[in-house]
């Protein structure tokens, strides 16, 4: 994780587990902090942390930099920072665990990896099919690339919020 | 599987020429249409007179439009007109290189029709399936032990002539070296094949469930606006062309849900692959998207 302070904002940006960004936003508590908070759900957060004014969520960001973003509190300090940085803010009022993009391409990747453990394809094809057929903007297999971990969190969180099966993660997102 | 060196892929060791499409649809149309654009002669059969004309009158004008937007020239075009006939099956001649198959999917209808293509066409002849919801061990029961080598799976994705992906689906019995080498034939004419084993909703249909299912669970309720938000989201962040909503409206509702179904049912209720209620009830409704002018938005 990294921590970017400005005066008396801060923000958190990279994964981390529950315990590692709750303790972040502890140490914090005189700040106004604005998190990534990809693989949780804001909203819990929230709740335990009156310091917490924003999260977003950064961890699967592609080359436009667009990123879904939770505002509780305004600030344009944080606006403007995240520009500095090349992002751009894209407004949700969704709360949930993993926002909208993530939620949704995890579910793909997770699907995309159970694939390829019943050997219906290899990766390659499963990429290409998805891109070519489908017209996604890249394959499952790129998406999660270097980011199997952080699909994993979001998979086992979501497990655990909702108890519906249809989060268990594949065992090889685990290899 | 067996394993696909894909830096020898080319070029490929099959020629194939002479095509047959069986099935005047939007699918069969279109696949014919792409084949003819690929210096092919194809033939292409239904059943309804009627609807062969219209297929061919439809193919004309398409090619025609994009000789007027520059995109084709009018000798090449005027080569694939003649490239492209339409006829009834028993007018084929049987020594054709590849006869494909785009009929209603109906397990019935494509096995009895198979069988009949079995017997009419020579052993050399390829057939392959364009089906989406059977398995191509199951459509190959009805062959014989030697054309079972030579049957697949080739699923295009609609609009034929601009989707690049061809699944090269290989049965339980198809032959390896045969599946390799349609994979190289339709690489080398420009496509995007992916070869895949036979199982329920080969790659795309599989894969890409949840991009309709996670959506649904997101917004969990009938509410246009909360849609329009996750259908900006996917597309502006997410970089897809289209919104899940919007598509699901553009496919048809009926069309997705049952295809959902279809995956759900054919992978035990495998609640990955589960359906959200909100798309039966739209269903029981007859909400079916745009061509009922109302799905999850409503449209003039």
């Amino acid at each position: 994780m990294t921590n970017l302070t400005l005066g008396n904002l801060l923000i958190n940006f990279g994964h981390g587990s529950k315990v590692e960004k709750a303790a972040v936003l502890r140490a914090n508590d005189h700040m106004k902090v604005y998190m990534d908070l990809t693989c949780f759900d804001p909203s819990e957060f929230y709740q335990e942390h009156p310091n917490l004014c924003g999260s977003f969520s950064a961890l699967f960001c592609n080359e436009t930099k667009k990123i879904e973003v939770h505002l509780k509190e305004r600030n344009p300090g944080f606006n403007r920072k995240m520009e500095e940085l090349g992002f751009t803010l894209i407004e949700t009022s969704v709360v949930s665990c993993g926002f909208v993009f993530p939620r949704t391409i995890v579910q793909i990747i997770n699907e995309a990896y159970y694939a390829l453990g019943d050997k219906v394809a290899e990766r390659e094809d499963i990429n290409r099919a998805m891109k070519f057929g489908v017209n996604y903007p890249v394959g499952p297999f790129e998406w999660s690339e270097g980011k199997e971990q952080v699909v994993k969190t979001l998979l086992d969180e979501l497990y655990k919020k909702t108890g519906d099966k249809r989060y268990l993660a594949c065992p090889l997102l685990d290899t | 599987m067996k394993q696909l060196n894909r830096s020898n892929t080319l070029p490929a060791s099959m020629d194939l020429n002479r095509i047959v499409v069986i099935g005047a649809g939007t699918m069969g149309s279109g696949i014919a249409q792409w084949f003819a654009q690929e210096r092919c002669q194809v033939d292409l059969v239904d059943t309804s007179k009627e609807q062969l004309e219209k297929a061919l009158r439809s193919i004309h004008s398409s090619w025609d439009g994009l000789v007027s937007k520059g995109k084709l020239l009018a000798p090449d075009v005027e080569r694939m007109k003649r490239d492209l006939s339409v006829r009834a099956l028993d007018e084929v001649a049987p020594d054709c290189d590849l006869v494909i198959e785009a009929v209603i999917e109906d397990l019935k209808i494509k096995q009895d029709l198979f069988k009949q293509l079995d017997s009419k066409f020579s052993p050399h002849t390829i057939l392959a399936s364009n089906t989406s919801s059977f398995l191509i061990t199951q459509l190959s029961k009805v062959l014989s032990p030697e054309r079972k080598r030579r049957f697949v799976g080739l699923h295009f994705f609609n609009p034929a002539t601009i989707m690049k992906l061809v699944e090269v689906i290989k049965g339980k019995e198809s032959s390896p070296d045969l599946c390799q080498d349609l994979y190289a034939w339709f690489d080398q004419k420009g496509k995007k094949p992916a070869l895949c084993k036979d199982s329920p909703g080969f790659i795309v249909n599989r894969v890409a469930r949840n991009f309709y299912g996670e959506p649904l669970r997101i917004v969990g309720e009938d509410s246009p606006d909360r849609m329009k938000e996750v259908d900006e989201i996917l597309k502006q962040v997410g970089g897809f062309k289209m919104g899940p909503f919007e598509l699901m409206d553009l496919i048809g509702i009926d069309v997705n849900y049952s295809v959902t179904c279809s995956v759900w049912e054919a992978y035990q209720h495998e609640p990955r692959f589960a359906p959200h209620e909100l798309q039966k009830k739209m269903v029981d409704e007859k909400r079916l998207g745009r061509k009922t002018k109302h799905g999850f938005y409503q449209y003039d």
